[in-house]
């Protein structure tokens, strides 16, 4: 890992080129954001639900004054709203549990470089523990044992998602730690919480940073699993992955627009992310080709 | 690369045709597959009181009374049976039964099974204890006559013998326990299929026992593959994986019409309803407008029946359910016998719950949780967030809870909420009146599914009378009167029967549901040839 | 080397003793599996109780684990509440199941992931290399359980060619039940294994891709092309057998995630493996049989990284040297 070009990409100013899956991704987030206001009906507010449109295919007139564009679910949810307010909460939790497991894995990482020996080699311990199991598995068992409900489910992603930070930062913190200007800071005397946090991180993070990208699209995806499985996001509130696996059973008889609609929404989604994260690791990460 | 592909295509296009040309029957020997939800736990047909359990092994075993169509009980491996005194009934076996390793049926093998059951199983296995715990003593006059004594008066003793599946006795004495029975080799019974094959949870195959005392076994062999998932099983039949399958969710009725599969129902003997607890005085889950705690508001039977009102049962039946389902006013579909047809379900009315409500107090409405179990009955989850919406209407806050089965059941069990979705079927309307709705009383087991608390001692009343009634027509208006008292009350909010859906391909002629949701090969005719 | 192999091992144990205590945990917490075993409609209070006492669970936790602890080390993992069978018995009849599914679908991703990886890296820039790896991130994109539906739709309902769920008719080899060896076993094979392989065909293809690039910038290719050789030989005699050794890594690690992912294949596939007799046990609350699957894919999962790691130090000289 050539740290020295590493930083002097990401010290680089950026040139910004407008592509497609920007676009697209931009539009996904600004989506989630306005869902409130764009979405003709509250998916979660029972009285904005008329159960008697349930099951009606796209086009149809609905009794609240606007067309079901994408047609309803099995209880009368418009789709089309159902999948502003499914990618709200997709990209809530992806983001959310995403960041958190960055700058976490990342701290615990840059924490074992520079203390070294035993608050390593147990960081690392731990690290390489649970990245010898499948994501998936750690997954099953963390939101098994943590319980339903959003906080857990974004918990249960950071338990996933940190170790990876963690491994790459401490990798790129070790050879930043034996350099001059740290030792100079030592020297002086200046407290260790400073050195690591006001020097080594920042000069540490570049290649972790190149990570957020394809693992915010595992995240998505991730979460989306578990909720198909059940054991996600609860039913009344649902994500992309719910609402999928909602569908899933009306698939069979021809009522098709219950899964698909959220099915493309939760598949461009993970596609702009990972096209714009492949376009950001081609830049950034000297070893991409 | 070009001849890769090509070669691809070539091979799936040989499976494709192979496996075609393989599904082709070889004439006169049919084999029936059953795609079934059911999963078949043990070999052992006492170890769950389930349908999992007991359904596909009653092609391998047998009953002394069966249960037709209307729930009323037909000679089995008992052809007739007499009450010779208050605590004493009397069996006459079926003369010349054979099991399938050729041994004799006699009253030994009777009296073996019902003492596996009370005595030798323990738990989890034997979940038959509670219709044997009544026995208190079965002999044998002669091989083919047993004499059963309970403890008590139990006028219906033949329908609850059809619980209890009969083995065979162990020739070396003793009993089998359930590994023994699992693992130990083919089991044997006297019904009309004999065990081929299995694997646990996956399939259970079966052939016909050409040496059967009844109607002679339609199909030469039977497959039963288990697909828990109502969408696969549903798939697994409009492709023609199977030939028949059992518990269709409504919403696929017609897309498998339109693909040329036959659909049979029936309602099922059982309702589903809302349970509240009026037993505590503060409950958790529920608060006032405002969002503080409050006093138990379903002690008030006003706020009962305003609930009742506000819910919108026949919009359950036809919608959620998709007509394949009966609003319900009571605990079994009227008809069956004890039922009344005096109660009915009207559409909701939802200015008379609010008068209602103001009247007891509560015009600002409150918040309450529902709970229920998710995919374990038709409509379950569906059920509570539909309500959600009715409730809605009148001031009352509902937040729907709904998870997995026994999370659900563990939850309940602790006291966690304050109304819940529940369900109750047996063999006769009497088990849930009693179980249900009467006080909770240790001794007798009755209401040990009166989970609320209820208590109202006019109707413990007249059920007790009408129980000690032998069957007949002055048992079925007693338990009709009963009923009427205590819906009236509103314990419960009775929300639906759900129906039965099998579908059934162009090999099997007709196939008939039964309302306890027996799956079965015998009740499956071959299509004319 | 027996260090590290040392090391591997208590790695391992280590892992799998937290796993087991989360997992018991975990469990434990959700509810009671009773209620799965009797009725319901018709138990009595007292019959749960009984029931409850008779599987051990009114103990306090730590007691059960203890228990539990004891008798793994003789490699019993108990009974399963369910289907009254030893745990570890019933994960043993599951493996095949998935064993030939992923081997399968490995079988069928790996050449076509290799060949697609060699031709995008060797026209690099082109059209073709293009549309490989745009393909091959639309393909990583989709989610799996959507790409499984996705193939039911279209291979099953649409067109009927194949069934849509369950496993083919299985014979009898080597001790257990194998439904490869079957025509309906195959047929019932397709899809599922189609919905493994997919994601997999696009991350070998790409690491084929970049290993074939870095190669082909080196000089040793240079040299063989100022020699004269045919692009075919270069390829197959010099570029392949130097970036094998990333890509049987991939390989064997992509392997043991097969196990672990196919629990959403075979949960929607209805395909009697070890994923969906974890996902249904889960759900059943089945916790003898949780924690013997848990234990048997960690072990799988460790086991089969590690021989990867000895099969990089033997193939790669130079890994041997810095060892």
């Amino acid at each position: 890992m050539n740290t020295e070009a590493i930083r002097a990409l990401w010290k680089r100013p950026a040139s910004f080129r407008l592509t497609i899956p920007k676009l697209v991704l931009a539009a996904f987030v600004l989506l989630a954001i306005a869902a409130s206001v764009i979405a003709p009906q509250n998916p979660y507010d029972p009285l904005q639900i008329f159960a008697w449109e349930s099951s009606s295919p796209p086009g149809t007139a609905g009794g609240g004054g606007y067309v079901y564009l994408l047609g309803t679910d099995g209880l009368g949810r418009d789709i089309l709203s159902t999948v502003f307010y499914g990618l709200r909460i997709s990209l809530f939790v992806a983001v959310t549990s995403t960041v958190l497991a960055a700058l976490i894995g990342m701290s615990l990482g840059v924490i074992a470089a520079y203390l070294g020996r035993w608050a390593d080699a147990l960081i690392m311990r731990v690290v390489d523990l649970q990245l010898s199991l499948p994501t998936m598995l750690v997954a099953l068992i963390a939101i098994v044992t943590l319980g339903p409900g959003v906080d857990r489910i974004i918990l249960a992603l950071v338990i996933v998602q940190w170790a990876a930070y963690a491994r790459v930062t401490r990798g790129v913190a070790m050879s930043e730690a034996n350099k001059a200007y740290l030792d100079a800071a030592r020297l002086l005397r200046l407290p260790p919480a400073r050195n690591v946090f006001r020097h080594l991180l920042p000069n540490s993070i570049a290649p972790a940073i190149t990570l957020i990208p394809i693992e915010l699209g595992h995240a998505v995806a991730l979460e989306a699993t578990l909720s198909f499985l059940g054991l996600g996001v609860p039913i009344d509130k649902p994500s992309l992955g719910s609402a999928v696996a909602n569908g899933f059973q009306y698939l069979m008889t021809g009522q098709y627009w219950i899964s698909l609609f959220p099915g493309l929404a939760l598949f461009g989604l993970i596609a702009s992310i990972n096209f714009v994260g492949e376009d950001f690791r081609r830049r950034y990460d000297p070893r991409s080709h | 690369m070009l001849s890769k592909h090509i070669r691809t295509h070539a091979l799936i296009l040989a499976l494709a045709i192979g496996s075609g040309g393989l599904s082709v029957s070889v004439a006169g020997a049919e084999e029936l597959r059953i795609g079934t939800q059911l999963k078949l736990m043990t070999l052992d047909p006492h170890y769950a009181d389930l349908n999992e359990n007991t359904s596909l092994l009653s092609h391998i075993y047998e009953r002394l009374v069966n249960q037709d169509e209307d729930l009323n009980p037909q000679p089995g491996l008992a052809v007739s049976w007499k009450r010779v005194s208050p605590k004493v009934w009397e069996f006459k076996l079926r003369d010349g039964v054979k099991f399938h390793d050729g041994s004799a049926f006699t009253a030994q093998d009777v009296i073996y099974s019902i003492e596996r059951v009370r005595d030798f199983l323990k738990p989890p296995s034997g979940g038959f204890q509670s219709y044997t715990k009544v026995i208190t003593s079965i002999t044998a006059p002669d091989p083919l006559t047993v004499l059963i004594e309970t403890n008590d008066e139990a006028p219906t003793l033949p329908i609850q013998m059809t619980a209890i599946l009969i083995m065979p006795h162990k020739a070396a004495g003793g009993f089998a326990s359930t590994e023994e029975v699992n693992t130990g080799g083919a089991p044997v019974g006297t019904g009309p299929y004999k065990f081929k094959n299995w694997q646990s949870g996956e399939v259970l195959g079966l052939e016909a026992n050409g040496d059967y005392w009844g109607v002679a076994p339609a199909w030469s062999s039977v497959v039963f593959r288990v697909i828990e998932s109502p969408a696969a099983r549903v798939a697994a039949l409009s492709t023609g994986d199977v030939d028949l399958a059992d518990y269709i969710p409504a919403r696929d009725v017609a897309g498998l019409e339109t693909r040329g599969i036959k659909i049979e129902s029936t309602a099922a003997a059982r309702s589903n309803f809302l349970q509240f607890d009026v037993s505590r005085d503060r409950l958790p889950g529920v608060t006032d407008a405002a969002g503080k705690p409050m006093e138990n508001p379903f002690k008030d039977g006003r706020v009962r029946e305003a609930l009742a009102l506000a819910t919108d049962r026949p919009f359950l039946a036809e919608k959620i359910l998709g007509g394949y389902g009966t609003a319900a006013s009571q605990m079994f579909p009227p008809g069956i016998a004890g039922t009344s047809s005096n109660l009915s379900v009207a559409p909701p009315d939802y200015e008379r719950a609010k008068a209602l409500l103001s009247e007891a107090g509560l015009s600002g409405g409150f918040s309450v949780v529902l709970a229920g179990p998710g995919g374990r009955y038709p409509g379950d989850g569906e059920s509570l967030q539909s309500i959600a919406q009715n409730w809605a209407r009148i001031g009352v806050k509902v937040q729907p809870v709904v998870s997995p089965f026994s999370v659900f059941m563990t939850k309940r069990s602790a006291g966690e909420y304050p109304v819940w979705y529940g369900g109750c079927s047996g063999e006769a309307v009497t088990l849930c009146l009693d179980l249900v709705l009467a006080s909770a009383d240790g001794d007798k087991a009755s209401g040990s599914l009166n989970y609320g608390g209820y208590s109202n001692p006019a109707y413990d009343d007249m059920l007790a009378k009408a129980k000690a009634l032998e069957e007949g027509p002055a048992r079925s208006e007693a338990l009709a009167r009963a009923t009427e008292l205590v819906m009236a009350d509103h314990p419960t909010i009775p929300l639906y029967h759900f129906h039965l859906i099998a579908g059934h391909g162009k090999k099997v002629g007709s196939y008939t549901v039964h309302p306890r949701g027996w799956t079965s090969a015998m009740r499956a005719a071959p299509a004319a040839e | 080397m027996t260090a590290t192999i040392i090391g591997r091992l208590s790695q391992a144990f280590l892992l799998l003793l937290a796993m087991s205590v989360i997992g018991f945990v975990g469990i434990h917490s959700v509810g009671n599996p009773v209620f799965n075993i009797v009725n319901v409609e018709t138990a009595t209070p007292e019959d749960i109780r009984r029931a409850t006492i008779a599987l051990g669970l009114d103990q306090p936790l730590w007691r059960q684990y203890s228990l539990f602890l004891g008798n793994v080390v003789s490699g019993n993992f108990g009974t399963s509440y369910i289907y009254h069978l030893p745990a570890f018995r019933l994960v043993m009849n599951k493996l095949p199941a998935t064993f030939e599914l992923a081997a399968v679908a490995m079988l069928v991703a790996a050449p076509s992931g290799i060949l697609l990886g060699l031709l995008a890296g060797r026209r690099k820039g082109t059209v073709a290399d293009r549309a490989i790896l745009n393909s091959s991130v639309f393909a990583l994109s989709v989610p799996s359980f959507w790409l499984s539906m996705l193939l039911i739709m279209v291979g099953a309902m649409l067109t009927g060619w194949f069934p849509s769920g369950g496993r083919g008719d299985a014979v009898s080899a080597f001790g257990s039940e194998w439904s490869v060896f079957t025509l309906s076993g195959m047929h019932h094979l397709v899809l599922p294994a189609l919905a493994l392989a997919i994601p997999n065909i696009a991350l070998i293809a790409r690491l084929t891709r970049s290993g074939t690039i870095e190669v082909e910038a080196q000089d040793f290719t240079r040299f063989c092309q100022a020699k004269g050789l045919s692009p075919r030989r270069i390829l197959f005699r010099h570029t392949l057998p130097n970036i094998s050794v990333p890509i049987v890594t991939i390989i064997g690690m992509q392997f043991g995630g097969m196990l672990a992912f196919a629990v959403v294949v075979e949960s929607i596939f209805n395909w009697p493996g070890i994923g969906k007799l974890l996902i249904d046990s889960i759900q059943l609350l089945d916790r003898p049989v949780v924690l013997a699957t848990l234990t048997f894919v960690a072990i799988a999962f460790v086991g089969l990284n590690a021989l990867v790691d000895i099969f990089y130090a033997v193939l790669d000289p130079r890994t041997r040297r810095s060892a």
